[in-house]
């Protein structure tokens, strides 16, 4: 039986990695609830932002953190090109569908360049204030931690804003709501959607950077991201940006004290017994149908 | 009207009555008569001239129509399913480009441009069903109907105006517009339309879905925007109610107007009455709603 402090340990440790998985998921959901596209390639471009911060610390002495203020505006453009150039050419009746292929694809090619310019092997960013940690009412917590979730909840917090009180939001909630309606009040829905893609391949960026400050990257390693992503996105309801941030939340405490009696891997089954049972007994997941257009 | 002065299935209209005019004709709502679609162009708001127009590969859907509608009158298609009225209003209002044909607002040819240019052009569309942003408050959609207007002050002084038309938009301004009943969402898309100060709306299918309560306030508001100078080009299956309302009718059938004139003389037509409006003998209305 795991003593108390060590179930907060868990507990703190849980919300910490929530908070990660909840922008690396809201990235993910806003593909969908603007294009109904499935977006494969998102974790693929997480690594990649990984690999970039990587890149720079070691090449140029840079702290990954400075590397967001040319991979989130670098992110936002190819997620307005991608949109614009390859996901405006799948037919409407299959774009769900083609679109897992589409990205699928592309986050092959992601992974391919990866390796091809840094090689399989696993590379680790060494910053002066990894090993440091503070105490928290007994709980210890690496700084890395905090800093990633400190990104992920300025991140979140943005997204709400830029949403709920830009001329920007307004668009791309309407947009997602009823896009002809949008479209006869003079708003450019194809320009808004190809903002709004882009804009969650800017939350990969942020997340990447985020990942990268307290993890061992490898090309590979978006395949272990992509699914646990997936799941919660589902478990949230697909579209819902609050569903995935609660989903995340949930599902990564979970996760973190099934790791306290289970090992790591079969503590990740978390995610895809929660996906199976939302399936099965909501498969509008906690907030599907019209709250999935809720922010 | 002489109820033999109309053939609905030909298109023919007896020219002594001067009253109704078949397929390109068009009418002056103030005096009922019929005016010369060429030499009168401009004096129309909103002109579909010829237009040849489908969905796809498909078969056509609209095979050579002409519509005109004046400016501050409200023109109603009626027609049975699968004539093609929606998708009149579909390509007046640019969200779908005619195959051939013109679509001409006040008289400057707007033919093949995208909504947000017939919008600028003073065309503004509330679609079929509901389209209200329904995860929105009212407020919200409203002022997403200004989206295009730059200057706040403007947007103020619109808001001001809608919810001065429509005082249930004032009423409910903060909650959440899928929250409202259908008769209520259509108000606030009537409100939202109206923000651009357009100079004809199309409705498509107002009363689409309410109960007869709601169906009366919606033709009242439809009124009420006439009365503010909007020319208004209704698309609705209740043809009765719609020509009561509108000024002028249009008989659709296999994508082309089959039968224009005034409303109420249409509405008094019997032949007209067993084939397009349900089947029974017209009842002219005592005091149609001007």
């Amino acid at each position: 039986m795991p003593s108390a402090s060590l179930v907060f340990q868990s507990i703190v440790l849980g919300v910490l990695l929530g908070g990660l998985y909840a922008l690396l998921a809201a990235g993910l959901t806003l593909y969908f609830g603007v294009m109904r596209v499935v977006m494969i390639a998102h974790s693929a471009f997480l690594i990649l932002a990984a690999y970039l911060a990587w890149y720079a610390h070691r090449e140029l002495g840079v702290d990954p953190l400075l590397t967001l203020l040319v991979t989130v505006p670098l992110f936002f453009a190819v997620g307005v090109a991608m949109q614009r150039l390859l996901l405006t050419r799948l037919r409407p009746a299959t774009l769900t569908m083609m679109s897992v292929l589409l990205t699928f694809s592309i986050a092959l090619v992601i992974e391919g360049l990866l390796g091809y310019a840094f090689s399989g092997t696993q590379r680790r960013i060494r910053l002066g204030y990894s090993s440091a940690s503070l105490e928290f009412f007994g709980a210890r917590i690496a700084v890395v931690k905090l800093i990633a979730f400190g990104m992920a909840a300025a991140a979140l917090l943005g997204l709400y804003l830029l949403m709920k009180r830009s001329r920007f939001g307004q668009a791309l909630r309407a947009t997602i709501q009823h896009r002809e309606a949008a479209q006869l009040l003079g708003i450019d829905t194809d320009r808004i959607a190809g903002y709004g893609f882009g804009l969650g391949l800017a939350t990969a960026a942020v997340g990447g950077t985020a990942l990268a400050l307290d993890t061992t990257i490898y090309p590979s390693l978006h395949w272990h991201w992509i699914g646990p992503l997936m799941a919660i996105i589902v478990v949230g309801g697909l579209g819902s940006v609050p569903g995935a941030a609660i989903a995340a939340m949930a599902l990564g405490m979970t996760q973190s004290l099934l790791q306290l009696e289970l090992s790591t891997t079969w503590a990740q089954t978390v995610f895809y017994v929660a996906l199976f049972a939302t399936l099965a007994l909501r498969p509008q997941g906690l907030f599907g149908g019209r709250l999935a257009q809720r922010f | 009207m002489a109820s033999d002065s109309v053939s609905p299935v030909s298109g023919s209209v007896s020219p002594a009555s001067g009253s109704v005019s078949p397929d390109s004709g068009s009418v002056s709502p103030d005096s009922g008569s019929v005016s010369d679609p060429v030499s009168s162009a401009s004096d129309f708001l909103l002109e579909l001239d010829d237009i040849r127009a489908g969905y796809g590969r498909a078969a056509l859907v609209l095979r050579g129509l002409t519509v005109r509608v004046p400016a501050g009158a409200v023109v109603c298609l009626v027609g049975p399913n699968g004539a093609g009225k929606s998708t009149v209003l579909k390509v007046a209002s640019g969200l779908l480009a005619p195959r051939s044909g013109r679509v001409l607002v006040d008289g400057e040819d707007v033919t093949g441009r995208g909504p947000q240019r017939l919008l600028a052009a003073g065309v503004a569309h509330v679609l079929q069903g509901h389209s209200v942003f329904r995860e929105m408050t009212v407020a919200e959609n409203v002022l997403l109907g200004g989206y295009t207007i730059k200057d706040k002050a403007v947007v103020a002084e619109r808001v001001e105006f809608v919810r001065d038309l429509f005082p249930l938009v004032a009423e409910r301004w903060t909650s959440l517009a899928g929250l409202l009943s259908g008769g209520q969402q259509k108000q606030v898309e009537f409100a939202r339309s109206l923000m651009v100060r357009p100079r004809v709306v199309l409705l498509d299918e107002p009363s689409m879905g309410l109960d007869p309560k709601a169906t009366s306030i919606v033709f009242d508001q439809i009124v009420r925007m006439r009365e503010a100078g909007t020319a208004v080009l209704l698309v609705e299956q209740n043809a009765r109610r719609a020509l009561e309302t509108a000024d002028i009718g249009c008989v659709l059938d296999l994508g082309r107007v089959h039968i224009t004139g005034p409303a109420r003389e249409l509405l008094a037509d019997p032949q007209l009455g067993e084939l397009y409006l349900g089947g029974r003998p017209a009842q002219p209305p005592a005091s149609p709603k001007r």
